[in-house]
């Protein structure tokens, strides 16, 4: 199971860090950001070598636009699985799952791939509402709630 | 005890060391010798990776050699005391080498070669003995100070070498001669190169010694044995520098070690064993290039050792060593990329110094749990004195194999020095130490925030080791970053950790504005007690002591209070804090009203300020800076009348500020340079809060207003926040209220110098002075560059430089002033002219205050008339070629186009050089004081003739010069306007013909006609002539003929006409036809066609 998701502005600022775990407590939610955190690093990396990729070849817009939304494992440490999704408009959705628990260490590509899409799809939904500013923390409670959805059904 | 006691987890010197061949260098007397130290310093220095992997050691009379240990036959009753002996490496690496080298100096022809012989045999001999034992080998160099021609060819050479190697006992291929001369390096390099090759076959001899004894040895009692076999193949292999078979034999090391069975009193021999094993294993694999296999061999050793704990009472022992295995494979990982390893971002060695310090702070944990007993060093004897002789064994119980403890009473004493040790043991030291290498690994490896992370760690060190002052220097740091992504919780576990450092360490200036950074809403605090904050920053105004932060350590409160103590009354007394840089509780929008103000306008800047955080803030006085490029000025922001004002928690409020410009900065920019609001408590202290408007900064906060619409939020924020700071202004110069009007007869004509007179009113207030004007033209897209066709003056016919200034000095209120300037111009398009004039007035609010106005006029140019020119023959016959010498009529024509009357005064065609005039005396114009007006046309004719037929056609005829004026303009100077008369071909004819017809005759009178012909070319030319007569006379003459007319010769022939119709008749006309070469005969008969006339009137005879 994901143990936390996050949204991340394309100023790399958090939109959303939600995380499911029994306690709320200022330690656990204190590891869980500066876990997303530096998952940035991989994921500016990510996108910086897409570019540069890319930039050698005239079409390299229409390639960027093509390039698939999810990023895949980003790393892993002993304890937690980083995936990353970065959508067209810089947005970056982050999962963690812990690979110390049975559910979360055997978790397929497919299915992470699923969720984050899912995730996508929620946050596009969230920033629909007229009532949101954009570039502000997400703090739709229904977002929340099926955020959190996610992480503990599907995933 | 209060150093710091040694890391027992470093690994020994002799682990570490890169393992070399050991070649001794003997009878080299590298003190007193030059030559000797010459060879020596060849040897020893400059050991480059390039160079033979060898290590030198030079041998003096007095060196020792190891004693050899008697040969074991059989291993039955052998039981290993443990696995690998501590002094084993030492001797390969330092004290038995692999061969012996003896140097000699000794010539072939040495005059006293039988002593020297027995000498040097004599010393070969005494090594031998005292390597006795060892298989090391014996070589010997000959060291010759000349160079000898080589054996082959120098017989007593060969010959004493032979002796010398039987006398020695030595192989032949084991003598060398070393020639004292100019290519020492070459020989030394040489030389190395066979030392080494000696060298690794008494390694790999070694190695069969070693494998021999496996048969003796079995599982049961000797499992050591095989650990300590096989380590010494591997290292033997590496010294001999075969590095996979090293490799191999280490790897079978590591797995018989794997096989034993551990039990708390042997665990950790066994993990320092296993840890240098597998230390030489991941060593090798670098060197290897695996990097791959050298992280996962890694991987599976923490794996496998991960839940060997050994004693609980010891648990901090099993993290050391952990945290050890990490850090030295950092270690290599990192000397692998400096040779030239690529590494990437989520593998390089940051990695393994991260995971030293988390298991170091594990360790930490672990000392805590477990040593919070040992609070005293045991009484003596030191349990942990004594020597022990193979790694990782306990000194209380050397040797020891048994499971149970043999003295439970040393082993507590050991465990309780052990623990003590731990205690007194800085782990933060090691932590930071870790953590700066992986923060300059992440750094490397593009991972900033990964570094920031560690920092912020580092600094968490730093706080639990009670320096302070270095951990609020990389909180401060990091804080920064964090702001600036807007990670506000990280922020604030960044920002609560530096408060805590700033109140330990009483930094007045950094509590103070962390305090205040900590009351900005995006801040969480612990507790939530943002009052506390408060508090403590008005008690810091007020010169007292701020109460605690919470969560303190106890040891430190009493030594901040201290500082706080000394502190508190003394500098900074002025505690500046940027506020923009920071986010905090008050936010400014400063605005200029305008973007645009005038001189004579007040200039005013509204302020906003919202406090966000919930209590009222008094701020004594607060100002904004202003700067233009002359100065910079503080406006005070006012309430009402009072300096000091009151701000209300949530509440947004707005002051105006008001101030006049500077006459100096008319046309520059005012910049909105700082907001400063100033607490104060009246006592010394004084706190700042300066807001900087920096642009570039500013125009990043993008506001979108209309996306606030919907936003729920009180009034005056939604307010607040779409208000768009503007922080520059224009001042622009006052209005001026100066009038002009302009009076020509426009439009003017092409090439006149034209007047027109303007008249400045001064419709001011007052009276102004120093007036000057300007005048210039003007460019415009249909009519760029208006300088190089147009004259501008203020004198008639005398161009000036432009811009014309004119200076003056007061004009009065309601007074004028009036001048005239003239134009010349020679394009026919609007010109524009300037006058821009200037001027100081002294207005009621400003003194001396510069005003400038621009006015324009346009003024159209047209052509006063257009010229187009006709060409007719001496009948009056239009023609459109002449011939050479033939005279003909040039007709110019001028249209008047101007709607002025003109008057031509004179006109004149000046012929171009293949023309010249018919007459010899210029005759008079036909138009010369002629007035026209409008659409008339003034028609001319000059005869001319060509001189000569030129090359090509002539491009005109010659220009036509019309001098003229307005009619109006009596007395004003005439203009000469030219113009170019169209061109006309010119042909050449061979003859010229004369005829004398006359213009009218009489009916029935016979009337002679006598035709020349003239000969033109030098040539003769021979005409065939026929008369074309009519019906209307009758002619005497030949009817056909052929005359030749000679070059430059006339042929004379006379006819007589007689006309018998009256009326318009056509007379009798001559035709010619060139005979022989006819080229000619077109030109012949055009002009034969011109000459003789279609017609002639014939008068009726009247009868009288």
């Amino acid at each position: 199971m994901a143990v936390c998701v996050a949204v991340i502005g394309k100023d790399n600022s958090p939109l959303y860090i939600g995380g499911v775990g029994n306690d709320t407590s200022t330690d656990n939610e204190l590891s869980r950001q500066w876990l997303v955190h530096t998952a940035l690093d991989a994921l500016e990396e990510r996108l910086a070598t897409t570019n540069t990729g890319n930039a050698g070849t005239n079409t390299n817009t229409a390639r960027t636009d093509l390039r698939d939304l999810y990023l895949g494992l980003l790393y892993s440490t002993d304890t937690h699985k980083i995936y990353g999704y970065v959508t067209n408009t810089r947005i970056k959705l982050v999962l963690v799952t812990s690979s110390t628990s049975p559910s979360g260490s055997n978790i397929r590509d497919a299915e992470v791939r699923t969720a984050l899409r899912r995730l996508h799809a929620l946050y596009a939904d969230a920033i629909c509402n007229p009532f949101h500013l954009p570039g502000d923390q997400i703090t739709s409670p229904k977002f929340d709630k099926q955020v959190k959805n996610i992480m503990m059904n599907n995933v | 005890m209060a150093t710091q006691p040694g890391d027992y987890t470093e690994f020994p010197p002799e682990i570490i060391l890169k393992p070399l061949a050991l070649v001794g260098l003997s009878g080299l007397d590298a003190i007193n010798n030059a030559v000797h130290k010459e060879i020596w310093d060849a040897f020893s220095n400059n050991r480059r990776a390039d160079r033979t992997p060898v290590r030198f050691k030079l041998l003096n009379n007095t060196f020792e050699f190891p004693v050899v240990k008697p040969k074991r036959n059989s291993y039955e009753w052998y039981i290993p005391k443990g696995i690998l002996k501590k002094n084993w490496v030492h001797k390969r690496v330092s004290l038995i080498p692999a061969v012996v080298v003896i140097f000699y100096d000794m010539d072939w022809n040495d005059p006293q070669w039988n002593e020297k012989i027995i000498e040097c045999a004599s010393k070969v001999q005494s090594i031998r003995a005292a390597v006795e034992g060892h298989t090391t080998r014996v070589a010997v160099v000959v060291i010759q100070s000349r160079q000898s021609p080589p054996p082959s060819e120098y017989m007593l050479g060969a010959e004493r070498a032979q002796a010398l190697c039987a006398a020695c006992e030595i192989q032949s291929k084991s003598l060398f001669v070393l020639p004292h001369s100019d290519h020492l390096m070459g020989y030394i390099i040489r030389l190395e190169n066979a030392f080494y090759d000696i060298a690794q076959n008494y390694y790999h001899h070694e190695t069969k010694n070693i494998k021999q004894h496996r048969d003796h040895l079995n599982k049961t009692t000797h499992q050591y044995l095989f650990v300590r076999h096989q380590f010494k193949l591997g290292y033997l292999n590496e010294l001999k520098q075969d590095m996979s078979t090293a490799h191999k034999h280490y790897m079978h090391a590591y797995n018989n070690l794997l096989e034993t069975r551990t039990v708390d009193t042997n665990i950790h021999e066994v993990r320092t064993v296993a840890g240098y094993i597998n230390y030489k294993l991941c060593k090798l694999l670098f060197a290897l290039n695996l990097p791959r296999d050298a992280i996962a061999q890694l991987k599976s050793h923490i794996e496998r050792y991960k839940n060997r704990i050994g004693s609980t009472e010891l648990l901090f022992e099993h993290y050391a060593w952990i945290a050890r295995q990490y850090s030295a494979f950092g270690e290599l990982f990192d000397e692998a990329i400096r040779a030239g390893l690529p590494a990437i971002q989520s593998q390089h060695p940051g990695f393994y110094y991260q995971y030293a310090a988390q298991f170091t702070v594990k360790r930490r944990q672990a000392m805590r749990s477990v040593c919070s007993e040992a609070l005293q060093y045991p009484p003596p004897p030191d349990p942990l004195e004594g020597i022990v002789e193979f790694y990782g064994q306990r000194p209380w119980r050397p040797g020891r194999l048994s499971a149970d403890p043999h003295d439970p009473q040393k082993e507590q004493a050991a465990i309780l020095a052990l623990q003590y040790n731990e205690r007194m043991f800085n782990h933060s030291t090691m932590i930071i130490n870790f953590l700066g290498c992986a923060i300059s690994q992440f750094k490397t490896f593009h991972s900033p925030r990964m570094r920031k992370q560690l920092v912020v760690e580092m600094a968490n060190e730093y706080f639990y080791s009670a320096d302070y002052g270095k951990a609020l220097t990389l909180l401060t740091h990091m804080l920064w970053d964090y702001r600036r992504e807007k990670w506000w919780f990280l922020a604030s576990h960044v920002l609560n950790r530096a408060l805590q450092c700033a109140y330990l360490s009483a930094k007045i200036q950094d509590y103070l504005q962390l305090s205040i950074e900590a009351l900005s809403k995006y801040i969480q605090v612990p507790n939530n007690d943002k009052d506390r904050i408060f508090r403590n920053i008005m008690s810091v105004l007020n010169m007292n002591i701020p109460a605690a932060e919470p969560d303190l350590p106890a040891t430190s409160q009493s030594k901040a209070l201290e500082l706080w103590q000394m502190s508190i009354e003394k500098e900074p007394l002025n505690v500046s804090v940027d506020m923009i840089n920071i986010s905090s509780f008050l936010e400014v929008k400063p605005k200029f009203k305008q973007a645009r103000y005038r001189m004579d306008e007040m200039i005013d800047v509204e302020v906003y300020v919202r406090l966000s955080y919930t209590t009222t803030l008094e701020v004594k006085k607060s100002f904004i800076t202003i700067s233009s490029h002359t100065e910079t000025i503080e406006i005070p922001i006012t309430d009402e009348g009072s300096a000091s004002i009151f701000l209300q928690g949530g509440k947004v409020k707005q002051f105006l500020c008001q101030f006049k410009p500077n006459p100096h900065d008319n046309g520059s920019e005012l910049h909105i340079k700082n907001v400063s609001f100033v607490l104060d408590a009246d006592r010394k202290r004084k706190i700042t809060l300066n807001f900087k408007m920096d642009e570039s900064k500013l125009s990043d906060t993008t506001i979108h207003p209309e996306l606030l619409h919907f936003i729920m939020s009180p009034k005056a924020d939604y307010e607040f926040d779409c208000i768009v700071p503007l922080t520059v202004a224009n001042v622009t110069s006052r209005e001026s209220k100066l009038s002009i009007v302009i009076t020509n007869a426009s439009p003017a004509l092409q090439g006149e110098w034209f007047p027109t007179t303007f008249t400045v009113t001064n419709n001011e207030e007052s009276p102004i002075n120093n007036f000057k004007i300007a005048l210039s033209l003007l460019s415009s897209p249909d009519n760029p560059n208006p300088d190089s066709v147009t004259e501008l003056s203020l004198i008639e016919g005398t161009p000036q430089a432009q811009p014309i200034k004119l200076s003056l000095d007061t004009i009065g209120k309601l007074a004028n002033y009036s001048n005239k300037f003239y134009l010349k111009t020679n394009r026919t398009a609007t010109t524009t002219v300037q006058i821009k004039v200037s001027y100081i007035i002294d207005l009621p609010e400003i003194a001396k205050l510069e005003c400038t106005k621009d006015f324009t006029t346009k003024i159209t140019v047209i052509k006063p008339f257009e010229v187009s020119t006709n060409f007719v023959a001496m009948n009056f016959r239009p023609i459109s070629k002449c011939f050479v010498d033939d005279p003909f009529i040039v007709m110019p024509q001028i249209k008047i186009l101007s709607p002025w009357d003109l008057f031509i005064i004179d006109t004149e065609l000046e012929v171009s050089e293949c023309f010249r005039n018919t007459d010899e005396e210029k005759s008079l114009s036909c138009i010369s004081n002629l007035e026209v007006a409008e659409k008339h046309v003034a028609c001319d004719a000059v005869c001319i003739k060509a001189k000569y037929k030129p090359k090509d056609i002539p491009t005109r005829v010659g220009l036509y010069n019309i001098k003229w004026r307005r009619k109006s303009n009596e007395e004003g100077s005439c203009v000469m306007s030219t113009t170019a008369l169209s061109g006309l071909s010119i042909e050449e004819c061979p003859i010229a013909v004369d005829v004398d017809y006359p213009a009218v005759v009489q009916q029935l009178t016979s009337v002679p006609l006598r035709c020349i012909l003239r000969g033109k070319s030098t040539n003769p030319i021979k005409l065939s002539i026929a008369v074309e007569g009519t019906d209307a006379y009758m002619f005497s003459g030949y009817k056909k003929m052929s005359v030749t007319v000679p070059p430059r010769d006339t042929v004379e022939l006379c006819y007589n006409i007689h006309p018998l119709v009256a009326g318009n008749t056509t007379p009798p006309r001559l035709k010619a036809t060139v005979l022989g070469e006819n080229s000619c005969q077109e030109v012949v008969n055009e002009m034969f066609d011109k000459i003789f006339p279609q017609n002639i009137f014939v008068m009726p005879k009247y009868n009288k």
